[in-house]
């Protein structure tokens, strides 16, 4: 099963009911269903650019989910690139639309949404902050190109040669590109192989699931980020004397 | 007589000393705690004492706040482990504590040295603006340093009740150099200042109502700024983000085929482009016909 | 980067009572942080602490410290120093705006 073409992905997440799913422009948005429960759907796919219209497409359908299906969980699905970085998606301030993206789903949590993402092939930068990087609970395919940017790009903007960024990766998964060194972070909770039953695998997370930011104590206990949740939780303790 | 400093020129230290009431301010994680950066040293990099953001308590006309400040100096302001998990600290403590939290915002974004820890850093940060927004605790950003907000720092400061801007400052997310090579030099030169304070500057955001406030360029002007914000809060609501998303829908629809922000000026009443080019943040305001929904 | 330590004779400074420490500069190019903190063991010397960018410098250093010292009571500190190739003119400079936050003259 080729997981990259959209449709092959719907069905091994949502088997017939991922038919009914509207996949355009590669955006994905609907209702299908989990098993047997209703979910709402928003994703993007063919590692497309999110722009403003895109935002605005996955916003409407998280405002729909808001207004007509109290407390159905949202599944987000990410394969982005990036943000488009056009001159116009700046000037029309892309950083607002993807805050009010960010501001819809916040809205879904409040009103008791379960939001789960999985990354099913490039999870990047600003696509997905913009929403997966929202979620309660974040998986990833064994597959999927999760990351802030490849060491080429880090070392042509920062100037440091690429083989010492490279080195310096073997102990320091944050400048890893992958979903296992990202889950080393937190900032994935699992990352699930090629043969696991993902409807299976996707109604225990649902399940599952609780509101709460456990990526630092994650990122803690699983050694790839060693200092955010101490430095959090030290904040918190000075501020309260 | 000595001119008093402009917010864009101040330090990041100056501004907060500036804009609280004397001698209010408390600093937390301070310089002797050293509480640094543990990856730059791995790349020869000195470190600084607050990680590039100075976070604390203080008040501002007698009211409690939380405040953090980024040092755009230091590695462009940008956001790393420990700097991420101060803000996401702070954030927290607002909520906690029902104190507004004020984010005086100078970054590129995240720290590209250290990878994937800031990126997570500062979706951990955001979903803290949530908590306070839930809460009903505001949240402000200052955004009126020459740097601007840009990256997940540009995306984030979306997700606060309320963002200040001077003229100086610039929101976004793709930073021009990034626009240029992805379009080229001849549809974007990020070597044009104008060009780019028109894309991306408090001007063009405080019309397209992406920014709450633009001020003067010194701190008693953002501090009465601040001052008028701090009982305020924003709650997300259902019909909130209705109108958000229409409003958003007939921006793209009115200036989506242009990429020429002097279209945007003069659909909101700009007659005279040179005059509110050059013309400070509320010369511009008076200017401008500006509709808020 | 370079680290090294030196320590010098210096008349004792008066720490004023609600004051542990003062910082000035910011590491940026051509810049430097400067942290003066309380060194309550020994009076009369001046403790520092440098890290810099840029190597081979180490005489220039030690003698903007070395003349701070002998010019200013900072018998009782211990200074610390982040260094992103500031020129002696800056570094000190950098000294006595701490110096000068720590008498409170600035805020």
């Amino acid at each position: 099963m080729n997981t990259s073409n959209p449709n092959d992905l719907l069905a091994r997440f949502f088997g017939e009911s991922g038919k009914t799913l509207l996949v355009k422009d590669s955006l994905i948005t609907g209702y299908a269903q989990v098993l047997t429960q209703n979910v709402a759907v928003i994703g993007t796919c063919d590692g497309t650019y999110i722009d403003n219209a895109a935002a605005l497409r996955l916003a409407s359908l998280v405002i729909d989910c808001i207004e007509n299906h109290p407390q159905m969980p949202i599944v987000m699905l990410v394969d982005s690139a990036g943000q488009e970085p056009s001159r116009t998606c700046e000037m029309l301030g892309l950083a607002s639309f993807f805050g009010h993206l960010l501001s819809c789903l916040q809205l879904a949590r409040q009103n008791g949404h379960k939001l789960i993402t999985i990354a099913t092939g490039k999870a990047i930068g600003g696509a997905f902050i913009c929403y997966g990087m929202f979620g309660d609970r974040i998986e990833a395919l064994d597959s999927a190109s999760v990351g802030l940017m490849p060491i080429e790009a880090m070392s042509a903007v920062t100037k440091i040669p690429a083989a010492t960024l490279t080195a310096l990766s073997k102990t320091m998964p944050a400048l890893e590109f992958g979903a296992e060194p990202f889950a080393l972070l937190g900032g994935v909770d699992e990352v699930w192989s090629a043969d696991v039953n993902v409807p299976e695998k996707l109604a225990a997370v649902i399940s599952s699931s609780t509101q709460e930011d456990h990526r630092a104590e994650l990122g803690k206990k699983r050694g790839g980020r060693k200092w955010a949740f101490d430095v959090q939780n030290r904040v918190l303790a000075e501020s309260a004397k | 007589m000595k001119r008093a400093s402009l917010y864009h020129e101040q330090t990041a230290r100056k501004r907060i000393a500036s804009l609280v009431d004397p001698g209010s301010f408390t600093e937390l994680l301070p310089p002797p705690e050293r509480v640094v950066s543990p990856y730059l040293p791995l790349l020869d990099i000195p470190v600084s004492f607050d990680d590039g953001l100075v976070i604390g308590r203080a008040t501002l006309g007698g009211k409690p706040v939380y405040l953090a400040a980024q040092v755009g100096q230091f590695v462009g302001g940008s956001v790393g482990e420990v700097h991420s998990a101060k803000l996401t600290g702070i954030l927290k403590a607002a909520a906690r504590d029902a104190i507004p939290c004020l984010l005086l915002v100078e970054s590129g974004g995240v720290r590209l040295h250290e990878g994937s820890s800031g990126e997570i850093g500062i979706s951990e940060a955001m979903r803290a603006v949530f908590e306070c927004r839930a809460k009903g605790v505001p949240t402000i950003a200052v955004i009126g340093a020459d740097i601007g907000a840009y990256g997940g720092m540009g995306i984030l400061v979306t997700c606060c009740d309320f963002r200040i801007m001077t003229e100086h400052g610039r929101l976004g997310i793709s930073g021009p150099i990034v626009i240029e090579k992805w379009m080229g030099k001849q549809a974007y030169d990020s070597s044009n200042r104008a060009l780019v304070w028109k894309t991306s500057g408090g001007k063009t955001k405080y019309l397209l109502n992406d920014a709450d406030v633009l001020t003067h360029d010194d701190s008693a002007s953002v501090g009465a700024a601040i001052g008028e914000l701090l009982s305020k809060s924003q709650p997300i609501t259902l019909g909130g983000l209705k109108t958000r998303q229409q409003e958003l829908e007939k921006r793209l629809g009115d200036f989506g085929k242009t990429s020429d922000p002097e279209e945007i000026w003069k659909a909101f009443g700009i007659a005279d482009i040179g005059e509110a080019s050059l013309a400070s943040g509320p010369e511009f305001v008076a200017l401008a016909k500006r509709k808020t929904p | 980067m370079e680290k090294f330590d030196k320590t010098f004779p210096s008349k004792s400074f008066s720490w004023p009572p609600d004051k542990e420490w003062a910082i000035a500069g910011v590491v940026g190019s051509g810049n430097l942080e400067v942290l003066f903190e309380r060194n309550t063991e020994s009076p009369n010397t001046m403790e520092c602490h440098v890290e810099s960018s840029i190597p081979g410098y180490e005489d220039s250093w030690l003698a903007a410290l070395e003349d701070f010292a002998a010019n200013y009571p900072a018998g009782g500190t211990k200074v610390t120093i982040h260094d992103q190739g500031a020129a002696p003119i800056v570094v000190t400079f950098r000294l006595r705006q701490a110096y000068d936050h720590l008498l409170q003259k600035i805020s």
